[in-house]
C-alpha cells in the first residue's frame, strides 16, 4: 500500500494516540541506538572505522559515472545481462516482460526498497503475476496492505494477533495463534513449498561491486539467499548509489552495515554471487539479470549538495535517534523511506510540493547528522529544501509571505524600526496576559498554545535596560583599583 | 570577585544579546552582562543590534536573512570577542552566515573572519578567561538540559557542567535523555503542535524524574519552550538559563 504524504499530520496525529506504536517507538529509540553503540565499539577504534565508512561513500559518490559503467562491464563480462531502466515505468515493465517471456505464474521476492518505491509488487499482481514477499516482515505488511512503520523492520510495531489473523485468511497458518515462533513457523513452511516450484526471484542490491561485477545482500532470515539460488531466472535491481569499487570496500561496508542496522556484527546471510550458474557449478540461477534503476537519481546526482543524499547505505540509524520519528513511527511520512532519510529523499524523488511536512517537520536537532555512519547533513538538505520552495512560491506570486518576511527582515536592519515593531507588537500581545501570561491568542500562533504558556512581553527590552545597567553595574576590576588607588 | 586566569582586566566583550533575550527575556541579557561584568571583564553592547536572522534562514527566506546577516556584520565590526547567551544564534552567524554569503566574496570574507570571533556565554567563560568557579552558592540539585545547538552544533558540553560543579553547595543530577531535543525548533513549535507537545512532553517528565529542584540551559528557545510548558503544567517547577541561575548565587560579599 502506498501512503499518502499529505496526510502527514493527520496521520501522525493518529499514531502518537496509538499505544502499541507508542510502545514500540520507545523500545525502537532505546534499544536500537544502544545495540549500534555497542557494536560500532567493537571496532578497535569506531571513530576512525566511521571516517572510513564514510571515504568509501564519499569516493561512490565522486566516481558514480565510471563506476557505474565498470559495474557494468564486470557483470557482463561474468554471464549477467545488465540493463539500464530510466524510471519505476521502465523498470517494472522490464521486470514484467521478463515474467511473461517465461510463462511465470509468480514471482518471490527479497525486502527491497526500491522494488516497494516503484510499486512492482502492485505493478506486477494487476498484471497477473502474483509476487509474494519473503521477508517476513514484508509477507506481514504485505498480507495487511500497510507501508512500511521502519526501514529496516516494517512491521516492528504489528501486534501477533493481527498477524495471526492475516496469516490465516491467507491459508499460511492452520489454527490462529499469537505465539511469534508458530507465526514466524507457518510463514516458513508456506514459503518453502513455494520456493520448491520457484522459477523466477527478485532482489534488490545492498552492493555492487563494480571491480568484480558482484552483487551482494545481507539479510537475517535466509529468504533472499533461497531467492537468489534456487530459480532459473534471477533478476536483481539497484538504484545507481549501490555500486562500490571494489571487494575490500564491499566487505567492510557489510560489517558497518549491519552494526548500524542492528547492532550485529555481520548479519547472518552475506550472499555474493557473480554472474549465474557456470557449467561446472551446482546451484544458482541459470540467467541473471541487472536492473540499474536511475527514478530520480541522477537529478539529485546534478545539484552538488543533493548529491549527498546518495551517501545513504539504507541503515535506518537515523530514524531510531530522530525525535520526531520515534514519536510518529513511519505511516505519517508516506513514502517508502521514512525517518531523516525519508525527509530528504522523498522531496527529490516526489517533487517539492506535495512533501512540504517532510522538509518542514524538523527541529533542526542534528541528531540523524550526528549518528549517519555515511556523513549525510541532513539539517543542512531540509533547510535548503526550505530555501527552495520560498523561491518557488516568489515565483508563483505567492507575494504577502515574502513581503512580510521582507518587513520583518528591514525592522532587524534597522534598530528604531526594530523597537517600533516591539512596542507595537506589546499591548497587542499583552491584551490577552493574565498574571503575567498568556494562554492562548486567537489569530497565528495557536499551535504554541496547545500545551503551554506564553509568558507576557516585560515592560522593556534588553536594549531599553542597557543605559540604566551602566549606571549601576557593578564596577569592573578597573575602575575599582582606579577608585582605590 | 573571582581570579581570572585565561582574560584579562582589558578585554572587551561585545554581547550578541539574541531577539528572544532582548523582547522576551531580558533577564537573560542583563545576567551575561553581570556575569561577565564580576569576572573583571568589560563589556560593550551596540546598540544597533537586533536580530541575527535565525527565524528567516530556518524558514527558507535567505534572501531576508542575508539582509539581517550584512547588518549583524556591520554592527558588529571588528569587535574582538563577541559573546551570546545562546548556541543557536551563535551557530547561526558562525556556519550559516558564510553559507548565505558564499556568493558575495567580500561578505563571505567578512563572515568567515566573525565566525572565529564569536562564543556561546559558558564557552567563553570556561574556554577562554579559563573560569569555572564564578564565586556562586546554592545548595540544592540542578539538571542541565544539552540543547541541540550547543551540544550537536557548537560541540558545548563539558563548559556549562563546570560552571555548574563550580557552584558551592550544588549538584548535578543524572538526567535521563538530556541530549534529546525539547521540541522548539522555533516554527516547528507552533506548526507541528502535537509532536512538538510529545517531545516536551518527555523532556519535562525526565526533569521531574531527575529529582532536581531547577532545570538549568543555555539556550532561549529550549527555555521558553520548556518554560512555558511547565508554568502550564506544572506551575511551581523552574526552569533556568544557567547565567541567569550563576548571577542570581553569586555570594554577596
Amino acid at each position: 500500500m502506498r501512503a499518502d504524504v499529505g496526510k502527514f499530520m493527520e496521520t501522525a496525529r493518529q499514531e502518537l494516540k496509538n499505544q502499541q506504536s507508542q510502545m514500540f517507538l520507545m523500545m525502537v529509540s532505546l534499544g536500537a541506538p544502544l545495540l549500534r553503540q555497542i557494536g560500532m565499539s567493537s571496532f578497535p577504534d569506531p571513530v576512525a572505522a566511521e571516517s572510513y565508512v564514510r571515504a568509501i561513500r564519499a569516493e561512490v559518490i565522486a566516481r558514480m559515472p565510471e563506476l557505474l559503467e565498470e559495474f557494468e562491464r564486470s557483470a557482463t563480462a561474468r554471464g549477467a545481462k545488465v540493463l539500464w531502466a530510466r524510471d519505476a515505468a521502465q523498470a517494472n515493465n522490464m521486470i514484467l516482460d521478463i515474467a511473461r517471456q517465461r510463462n511465470v505464474s509468480y514471482v518471490m521476492k527479497g525486502k527491497s526498497m526500491i522494488t516497494e518505491e516503484i510499486g512492482l509488487n502492485e505493478y506486477l499482481i494487476s498484471n497477473g503475476i502474483e509476487a509474494l514477499e519473503t521477508d517476513l516482515g514484508e509477507v506481514i505488511t504485505q498480507n495487511l496492505s500497510l507501508p512500511p512503520f521502519h526501514l529496516v523492520g516494517p512491521a516492528i510495531n504489528v501486534p501477533p494477533a493481527k498477524i495471526s489473523k492475516a496469516f490465516l485468511k491467507k491459508g499460511i497458518i492452520e489454527k490462529e495463534t499469537i505465539d511469534p515462533v508458530e507465526l514466524g513457523g507457518g510463514a516458513r513452511k508456506y514459503l518453502r513449498e513455494k520456493f520448491r516450484h520457484l522459477q523466477m526471484g527478485i532482489v534488490g542490491i545492498n552492493m555492487a561491486v563494480a571491480q568484480t561485477g558482484t552483487i551482494i545482500n545481507v539479510e537475517n532470515e535466509g529468504n533472499i539467499r533461497l531467492i537468489k539460488s534456487s530459480p532459473k531466472t534471477l533478476v536483481a535491481i539497484m538504484s545507481l548509489e549501490k555500486v562500490i569499487p571494489t571487494m575490500e570496500d564491499a566487505v567492510y561496508m557489510t560489517r558497518i552495515l549491519a552494526r548500524n542496522c542492528t547492532g550485529q556484527k555481520l548479519t547472518t546471510y552475506v550472499s555474493m554471487d557473480t554472474g549465474p550458474k557456470k557449467h561446472d557449478e551446482l546451484d544458482g540461477p541459470e540467467e541473471l539479470f541487472i536492473i540499474i534503476l536511475d527514478n530520480g537519481r541522477s537529478a539529485i546526482y546534478e545539484n552538488h549538495h543533493t548529491r549527498e543524499i546518495l551517501k545513504c547505505i539504507r541503515c535506518g540509524a537515523c530514524l531510531n535517534t530522530c525525535p520526531v520519528y520515534t514519536k510518529i513511527g513511519g505511516y505519517p511520512y508516506g513514502s517508502t523511506y521514512c525517518g531523516p532519510i525519508g525527509q530528504v529523499l522523498t522531496p527529490m524523488l516526489s517533487g517539492m510540493e506535495k512533501t512540504t511536512d517532510l522538509y518542514r517537520a524538523c527541529t533542526l536537532c542534528g541528531m540523524c547528522k550526528k549518528i549517519c555512519p555515511a556523513g549525510i547533513d541532513h539539517p543542512s538538505l531540509l533547510l535548503s529544501y526550505r530555501a527552495r520552495e520560498i523561491d518557488g512560491n516568489k515565483k508563483k506570486g505567492k507575494k504577502l509571505e515574502n513581503a512580510m518576511a521582507s518587513l520583518v527582515s528591514m525592522g532587524m536592519s534597522h534598530r528604531w524600526l526594530w523597537n517600533l515593531g516591539v512596542n507595537m507588537t506589546r499591548p497587542l500581545l499583552n491584551r490577552f496576559a493574565h498574571d503575567g501570561a498568556i494562554n492562548n491568542i486567537p489569530v497565528g500562533v495557536q499551535g504554541w498554545f496547545r500545551c503551554r504558556d506564553l509568558q507576557a512581553m516585560p515592560a522593556k527590552t534588553f536594549h531599553e535596560t542597557w543605559d540604566d545597567l551602566q549606571s549601576d553595574s557593578v564596577p569592573s576590576e578597573k575602575t575599582k583599583h582606579m577608585e582605590d588607588s | 570577585m573571582v581570579d581570572v586566569e585565561g582574560g584579562s582586566n582589558d578585554m572587551n566583550v561585545s554581547l550578541f544579546i539574541p531577539c528572544t533575550v532582548d523582547v522576551m527575556m531580558p533577564e537573560i541579557g542583563v545576567a551575561t552582562h553581570g556575569l561577565l561584568t564580576n569576572l573583571g571583564v568589560q563589556t560593550i553592547y551596540h546598540k544597533e543590534q537586533t536580530c541575527c536572522g535565525q527565524p528567516l534562514f530556518n524558514a527558507g527566506y535567505r534572501d531576508q536573512a542575508r539582509k539581517a546577516a550584512k547588518h549583524f556584520i556591520d554592527v558588529f565590526g571588528e569587535d574582538e570577542w563577541i559573546v551570546s547567551p545562546s548556541g543557536s544564534c551563535v551557530c547561526m552567524v558562525k556556519y550559516h552566515y558564510p553559507e548565505l554569503l558564499e556568493d558575495e566574496p567580500l561578505w563571505h570574507n567578512r563572515a568567515q573572519d566573525l565566525a572565529g570571533r564569536i562564543y556561546e556565554l559558558s564557552q567563553f567563560v570556561v574556554d577562554i578567561l579559563k573560569v569555572s568557579d564564578v564565586g556562586a552558592k546554592y545548595a540544592g540539585k540542578v539538571a542541565y538540559h544539552e540543547s541541540c545547538h550547543i551540544l550537536r552544533g557548537l560541540n558545548i558540553s563539558d563548559q556549562p557542567k563546570k560552571l555548574i560543579a563550580g557552584v558551592e553547595g550544588t549538584q548535578l543530577v543524572d538526567f535521563n535523555n538530556s541530549a534529546a531535543c525539547c521540541g522548539f525548533g522555533g516554527e516547528f513549535s507552533i506548526h507541528y503542535p502535537e509532536i512538538s507537545e510529545a517531545m516536551v512532553k518527555d523532556k519535562v517528565t525526565n526533569f521531574i524524574t531527575s529529582g532536581a529542584d531547577i532545570l538549568l540551559l543555555c539556550e532561549p528557545g529550549c527555555l521558553l519552550n520548556i518554560s512555558g510548558y511547565l508554568h502550564r503544567n506544572h506551575p511551581g517547577r523552574k526552569a533556568q538559563h544557567l547565567a541567569c541561575f550563576l548571577v542570581e548565587n553569586i555570594k554577596k560579599v
